[in-house]
């Protein structure tokens, strides 16, 4: 009888077609990355825990590219997708699993990330192996593009060194040469400090002294009271993020900007918010600022990120992100080609055009490590914004990338290119 | 130098109060129904967000008043709904709800009011400092001290005087013999993690008037209170009190000597007290 049943399906058969169909639905972004499908760009960033918000943020400026670069054509014709990933805040180990995952399985063809400077230098790493370009897009610490630089790896964001050298003239001229630093012990804080001492050192400064404030710290007045001690002219706070929220508001309420001058490198609109209207104080830098009226572009950029984030500004890490994105598309369309090593070539020196830069200048990739020179705004912060309740750092002054950075034979990094 | 060292005994005081009153809440909680509650700095960092939602309606101190109680009446909630079907299990159970519970409410922060910091300003008279040497004594915290003496205060009369306090001490002995006599233990206990909780909730209303308000305050505070508890002794409240005012001072005072292990000093504490006396400073013997 087994001739007249030809069409009876078995239980193991359909049991195996559906692993067949599950195991095509997993094959399909292979096949689709290879094809004339869309082009994968990959975001690792932290979307939970302490740099959720600043994680968050340069993705909303990457989307924002994203859109712009498919309005405009793609990339090579190909329409682009953004892929993105929750690194996690502190977990090297998780973002480095997430870039496998984004590299391997999904095949993207650009890799962007990572807030955090430790993750930044293990992407690193892993995006160098994979021989992928790779920008990063809002991690610090000076070895990304020094010591640990690679030839597919860029970045957007400033090094420590160069926010520590453009704000130094401006605290020694105005506020007096006897510094006292509040430094979070981990390589973004210490490079920071290194950064300041090398100033001091240069203009005849005096360190008073500086209290290594564990990354996450709640509770600041105890260094507070010691930074008092030492009768400074300026205490320089090297927080970034919450830390950077508690130190100040502490510093505030206890009146110590009343005494001293209050000031550090790298500020953020993302802090600035976050604090009372009374402890917006102190002279900063800002990597990226919103309200330039003079020039080009930014109005289109601020209009196009109100939209996409609930009404508020862009700061710089929708500016990191929108940048790092782009990039990707400018190297690619301009070098015709998807070949990293053509790619990362083609990016050497490379100047961003006005509607990507939104800055004065001209922004570019320096050729030997990889680091875009920007220019940098150094102000001070102000309790309430004049015009827009979001304008709380005034710009005292424009200093350029390639004046504040390390020449490359100083950044400690030797470029090897594959051959 | 000695008068560095004064002031940071002082301020170490300040901060111990602090840290006392979060571990106050969790000591209630673990002594009367032994459940280690990982989740105490979720509901604190629901105390602070609650109290900025209020703090437009009902100013400052109205916020401070309802923030805690509101906070309060969710943990009755989730004690009812979540914790109670485990009190007869392992305590690793119990351990594993409150763990996965302060991941839920530190994203359920972030999902209702964003990962952004929140600016939470309290009345300008109480952030300026009350005498300009001792510029570390701020209205604010001076009042906050004054707050967590009340509560504790509040809180021993509670237990030694009243009907309530009472079986939640018999309780906390033998919760078998209280229930064979009458008690209800399941309300017993739903009115104690109440209790600790509102703790919690006036130190998160607190706390985000001297921190940045974002859904990892929580978690960025909790550690201390639980060496607090170990090194005061599980099951006493005083204990407790003691512990947190130790670990304050120990901080501060190791600042002035050596900053970055300012943080790491309480654990060394912890470990000496561990090694030295088990049990904790008033501990009894035998529990856990």
């Amino acid at each position: 009888m087994s001739q007249s049943r030809p069409f009876k399906v078995g239980r193991r058969t359909v049991l195996k077609s559906a692993a067949a169909l599950g195991a095509t639905q997993l094959a399909a972004p292979f096949a689709r990355a290879q094809g004339g499908g869309p082009i994968r760009m990959g975001l690792n960033d932290p979307l939970t825990g302490t740099y959720a918000e600043l994680g968050k943020n340069e993705q909303i400026g990457c989307q924002l590219a994203v859109e712009e670069i498919n309005k405009k054509g793609g990339i090579l014709g190909r329409q682009v997708e953004l892929l993105v990933e929750d690194s996690t805040s502190a977990n090297t180990g998780n973002a480095v699993q997430k870039a496998h995952k984004l590299i391997d399985r999904d095949k993207v063809q650009f890799f962007l990330g990572n807030v955090n400077s430790a993750m930044a230098i293990a992407l690193g790493e892993v995006s160098n192996q994979a021989g992928i370009l790779h920008i990063v897009t809002g991690g610090h610490t000076d070895s990304v593009t020094g010591t640990d630089c690679h030839w597919n790896v860029f970045r957007v964001c400033n090094t420590t060194r160069m926010e520590t050298n453009a704000v130094s003239k401006t605290l020694f001229s105005k506020y007096g040469k006897k510094w006292y630093f509040l430094t979070p012990d981990y390589a973004f804080g210490h490079t920071l400090q290194q950064g300041f001492e090398a100033s001091l050192k240069a203009n005849n400064g005096t360190e008073l002294g500086a209290s290594l404030t564990p990354l996450g710290t709640t509770d600041y007045s105890s260094y507070l009271i010691q930074a008092q001690s030492t009768n400074p002219d300026v205490i320089i706070f090297l927080q970034a993020g919450q830390d950077a929220v508690n130190a100040l508001k502490q510093a505030v309420q206890f009146g110590l900007d009343k005494k001293f001058h209050l000031a550090g490198a790298q500020q953020e609109l993302e802090v600035l918010d976050g604090l009372p209207p009374e402890a917006r104080v102190g002279t900063w830098v800002f990597e990226w600022y919103w309200n330039q009226p003079n020039v080009p572009h930014v109005k289109e950029f601020v209009a196009a990120i109100r939209k996409k984030n609930g009404g508020k500004v862009p700061t710089a890490r929708h500016w990191f992100g929108y940048v790092s994105a782009w990039t990707c598309a400018l190297a690619a369309n301009g070098a015709k080609s998807l070949d990293p090593k053509k790619l990362a070539k083609f990016l050497q020196n490379f100047k961003l055009p006005p509607e990507v830069a939104l800055m004065p200048n001209d922004p570019f990739y320096r050729e030997g490590d990889n680091q875009l020179m920007p220019t940098l705004y150094v102000g001070h912060a102000v309790s309430q914004g004049k015009a827009d309740p979001e304008d709380l750092f005034v710009v005292d002054e424009l200093v350029k990338g390639t004046d504040a950075a390390l020449p490359v034979a100083e950044t400690g990094c030797k470029m090897k290119w594959p051959a | 130098m000695t008068q560095l060292i004064l002031y940071n005994v002082y301020n170490g005081l300040i901060i111990g109060a602090f840290y006392a009153l979060m571990a106050l809440g969790l000591s209630l909680i673990l002594n009367l129904s032994g459940v280690i509650n990982f989740a105490h700095g979720g509901f604190l960092a629901l105390g602070g967000y609650l109290a900025y939602v209020l703090m437009p309606f009902v100013g400052f101190w109205g916020a401070l008043v309802i923030s805690p109680l509101l906070t309060a009446l969710i943990g009755l909630v989730v004690e009812r709904g979540l914790i109670r079907p485990l009190y007869g299990r392992d305590p690793l159970y119990s351990l594993l709800l409150t763990f996965g519970l302060a991941f839920i409410l530190e994203d359920g922060t972030r999902f209702i009011w964003g990962p952004a910091t929140l600016p939470f300003s309290i009345p300008a008279w109480m952030t300026t400092p009350l005498s300009g040497k001792l510029f570390f004594i701020t209205g604010f915290r001076l009042f906050m001290v004054l707050l967590v003496a009340v509560a504790v205060f509040g809180l021993f009369l509670l237990l030694n005087r009243t009907r309530l306090g009472m079986r939640i001490r018999a309780g906390t002995l033998d919760l078998e013999t209280v229930s064979v006599l009458g008690v209800n233990v399941r309300v017993l206990r739903n009115l104690n993690f109440g209790i600790g909780i509102y703790l919690a909730g006036l130190a998160g209303a607190l706390a985000a008037g001297m921190l940045g308000l974002q859904p990892t305050i929580g978690s960025e505070l909790i550690m201390p209170s639980f060496v607090a508890i170990i090194i005061g002794g599980l099951g006493s409240l005083t204990g407790t009190l003691i512990g947190g005012l130790l670990i304050g001072v120990a901080s501060g005072v190791t600042t002035v000597f050596f900053p970055s292990a300012s943080e790491a000093v309480i654990y060394i504490l912890m470990g000496l007290v561990l090694l030295v006396r088990p049990r904790g400073l008033l501990g009894e013997e035998g529990r856990f």
